[in-house]
């Protein structure tokens, strides 16, 4: 079958020993995500994970896989179909000093949970003037790209941003999922940890030892004449039209966002300054998408040295579509390169 | 499965002036095979919905890439109910499938395209309409495929006033006919079954007589080895012969008029029949 | 690998049980989803079952002429253990296609 990426298993990762001695293993999305949560779950006891299917059945998509076998039914569990009670209980169980990892087993299902994630989660640390923080990673499986009915592709990344006392991140390959929800699951703080499930099978090399910095924004490729800028599957897409422009003689850089909030503003602004044009592309919808924000926060540090407006290439104002028309909605490698056109063309006066 | 498929379209324009309510879907398949379009009509107090989508018909005659044309018959799954008895005759019923075959792209059959003309599917109720439209548009009826066919119609036997009178007050309704035909009829939440017995009394007022008009294309009569509705078939057979049709029978072992209509080898002989 | 058991679905219209007229697939077949599996018969009609998932299946309940209530066992798929239960299609990963080209006079000043 086409989709056994978990075939052979933990057991049989292929491993690679770096120049630098570190030891790098190759696995899908999946399997690292799945790997830094039995870690989490060894490193900390007080860690709890949870959520629709997350228990015996490991997951609709795997990443708990094995854990509730491996560390027992009373730290990896299921929960009825009820994503106010999955929130609510990480709210006590926060309260109790456990580190609640819930999951929302997809995007559109965190609307039920919007008071708590919102009223009570993001806030109960100042309300309580920090004696109640709330030290819960929420995983909500995110984005379009798997054909799945409504309610299984939604971009909410802009709706939790715009909320004070939650932090947002984002990983776009196997390598940043496994170090940036190790890290996420040890902070202090809410975590909404929206994970890209069209890469989910995708694989590629994990250095667990060595991640570099899990903070801010990351350039994962570097050019001279235009930033992308990027987050979960579009980073992916973003790379692929690099390599296309290239051939048209278009030297592209590549930024992941990873922290949607806070955003890195600074390593938009170093981007920027050096390349002097940028289009940011994601897969919501474009009015008062995260897009916006960081135009004006490139705008704001860029101003004196832009060649051209910032473009976006996202989403349509429309609500995302049944499985067969997201082809049609998600921008693809045209839309991106016309957003780059659009911003070579672009000549003041 | 059903892509293409059109949900609620009314056919744009009505025969006698009058709209009869008729809801009618065209699905098309994914690879269309390119042969003439196939119109299904189900059989008295079913629905296209019972009748060929949950009997798995539209999925096979789809997957065979044909495309297909279905009708809820006055009364029956989401077609409207009319008041007036008109809508209801078998003759009305047959004028306005005529007018639905033209509004969805129907031509008349050619000789070498493939594509030209029109099939049909019948089914009990359904195959006396498909009989009749095949003896009185030759130019259009390509093949006939009739299900659970019958000489006479038992819905002329029905016996409407015994009907109406349990309906009223519990009276028990002697003939044995009558009262399975009803109770069948009120089986389903659905049917509305004061329009269902106006279609009854149309039907009266028309009475079938297949020798008044026989079909002279090719036809594929099939009938369940236990189905007492059917019994007559084989005089069926016998007219279509004796004016020069091509006539095949096929009978179902071990099925009835009920679960006749699910059977594979049905379809696949259907298919087979239609695709040659 | 994993079994997923697939009870008889409530046909509705207040029906409790159906009749097993012809299966359509056997044991050790590979099925596709929304493939046809069985057909049975209710009070009401007959009905040609499809498939919820694909799979291989496993073991078939009841044969011909045998009664089944609705929500007891009608039959078993083997699954492979990555795939139970997905929701979606796993993406396919095939090279980029693009039909623009970008033309630029870039000024490096």
């Amino acid at each position: 079958m086409s989709n056994s990426i978990l075939e052979g298993e933990t057991a049989g990762f292929r491993q690679t020993e770096s120049a630098a001695g570190n030891v790098t293993v190759v696995m899908s999305m999946q399997q690292a995500l799945n790997r830094a949560l039995d870690e989490v779950l060894a490193e900390n006891p007080k860690a709890v994970i949870f959520g629709e299917d997350c228990g015996r059945l490991g997951g609709v998509f795997r990443i708990t896989d094995g854990l509730q076998s491996k560390h027992g039914e009373n730290r990896v569990f299921d929960t009825p179909l009820a994503e106010s009670g999955i929130l609510g209980m990480s709210v006590g169980l926060a309260m109790a000093g456990f580190h609640p990892i819930p999951e929302v087993q997809f995007d559109g299902f965190a609307y039920p949970a919007i008071n708590q994630i919102v009223c009570q989660i993001a806030r109960m640390n100042y309300r309580s003037r920090g004696t109640l923080p709330m030290p819960i990673t929420l995983r909500v499986p995110s984005f379009g790209g798997i054909r799945a009915p409504e309610h299984h592709g939604e971009s909410l990344e802009a709706l939790f941003a715009h909320v004070p006392g939650l932090k947002v991140v984002s990983p776009s390959n196997p390598h940043e999922a496994y170090h940036l929800l190790k890290y996420a699951a040890t902070r202090p703080d809410p975590v909404i940890f929206m994970e890209p499930k069209s890469r989910y099978w995708q694989k590629g090399d994990v250095d667990a030892a060595d991640g570099g910095s899990p903070e801010g924004a990351k350039v994962q490729r570097e050019g001279r004449h235009l930033t992308l800028v990027a987050w979960g599957a579009m980073v992916a897409r973003c790379l692929q039209v690099a390599e296309l422009a290239a051939e048209d003689g278009i030297d592209i850089e590549v930024l992941d966002l990873r922290w949607l909030k806070p955003i890195d503003a600074d390593a938009l602004v170093a981007s920027v300054r050096k390349t002097r044009r940028a289009v940011v592309v994601h897969e919501a919808p474009l009015t008062s998408g995260l897009g916006a924000e960081v135009a004006q926060l490139i705008t704001q540090g860029c101003f004196d040295t832009l060649k051209a407006p910032v473009e976006r290439v996202t989403g349509f104002d429309v609500p995302y579509p049944s499985g067969d028309l997201e082809d049609e909605y998600i921008p693809n490698i045209d839309r991106i390169l016309f957003g780059i056109q659009r911003v070579l063309e672009y000549r003041r006066g | 499965m059903m892509s293409g498929r059109h949900t609620g379209e009314q056919h744009s324009h009505t025969v006698e002036g009058t709209d009869p309510q008729l809801y009618v879907a065209v699905h098309e398949p994914k690879t269309d095979a390119g042969l003439r379009p196939i119109l299904l009509i189900h059989g008295f107090s079913s629905s296209s919905k019972l009748n060929w989508e949950d009997s798995g018909w539209l999925a096979a005659l789809l997957d065979a890439g044909r495309r297909v044309i279905t009708v809820d018959l006055p009364g029956h799954g989401r077609s409207g109910a009319p008041e007036d008895m008109d809508s209801y005759s078998p003759s009305r019923i047959r004028a306005d499938l005529l007018q639905i075959a033209f509004d969805a792209g129907v031509r008349p059959v050619q000789a070498g395209d493939p594509a030209s003309g029109l099939d049909l599917i019948g089914y009990s109720l359904g195959s006396r309409l498909a009989w009749e439209f095949g003896a009185t548009q030759p130019e259009i009826v390509h093949r006939l495929v009739l299900g659970g066919p019958n000489m006479a119609d038992p819905l002329a036997e029905f016996d409407l006033v015994a009907a109406q009178h349990y309906l009223a007050d519990g009276t028990p309704i002697g003939d044995g006919s009558t009262a399975g035909l009803l109770k069948m009829a009120q089986a389903l939440p659905s049917n509305n079954i004061f329009a269902l017995l106006s279609l009854v009394e149309a039907i009266k007022g028309e009475p079938y007589d297949p020798a008044e008009a026989v079909p002279h294309m090719p036809m594929l009569l099939v009938a369940g080895e236990n189905d007492d509705r059917a019994a007559s078939m084989p005089q069926l057979a016998e007219l279509a012969a004796k004016v020069g049709s091509m006539a095949e029978q096929l009978v179902l072992p071990g099925r009835n008029h009920t679960n006749a209509v699910t059977s594979r080898v049905f379809k696949q002989a259907a298919i087979g029949f239609l695709g040659s | 690998m994993a079994e997923i058991s697939f009870p008889l679905p409530d046909l509705g219209e207040g029906l409790i049980e159906a009749t097993v007229l012809e299966w359509l697939v056997s044991p050790g077949d590979q099925v596709e989803r929304n493939q046809p599996l069985v057909e049975v018969e209710t009070t009401k009609s007959a009905v040609e079952l499809p498939s919820p998932q694909a799979g291989k299946v496993v073991r078939i309940h009841g044969g011909p002429g045998d009664r089944i209530n609705v929500g007891e066992p009608l039959i078993v798929f083997e699954v492979p253990d990555n795939t139970a239960g997905i929701v979606g299609t796993v993406p396919k990963e095939e090279a980029p296609k693009r039909r623009v080209r970008l033309s630029a006079v870039l000024d490096e000043d």
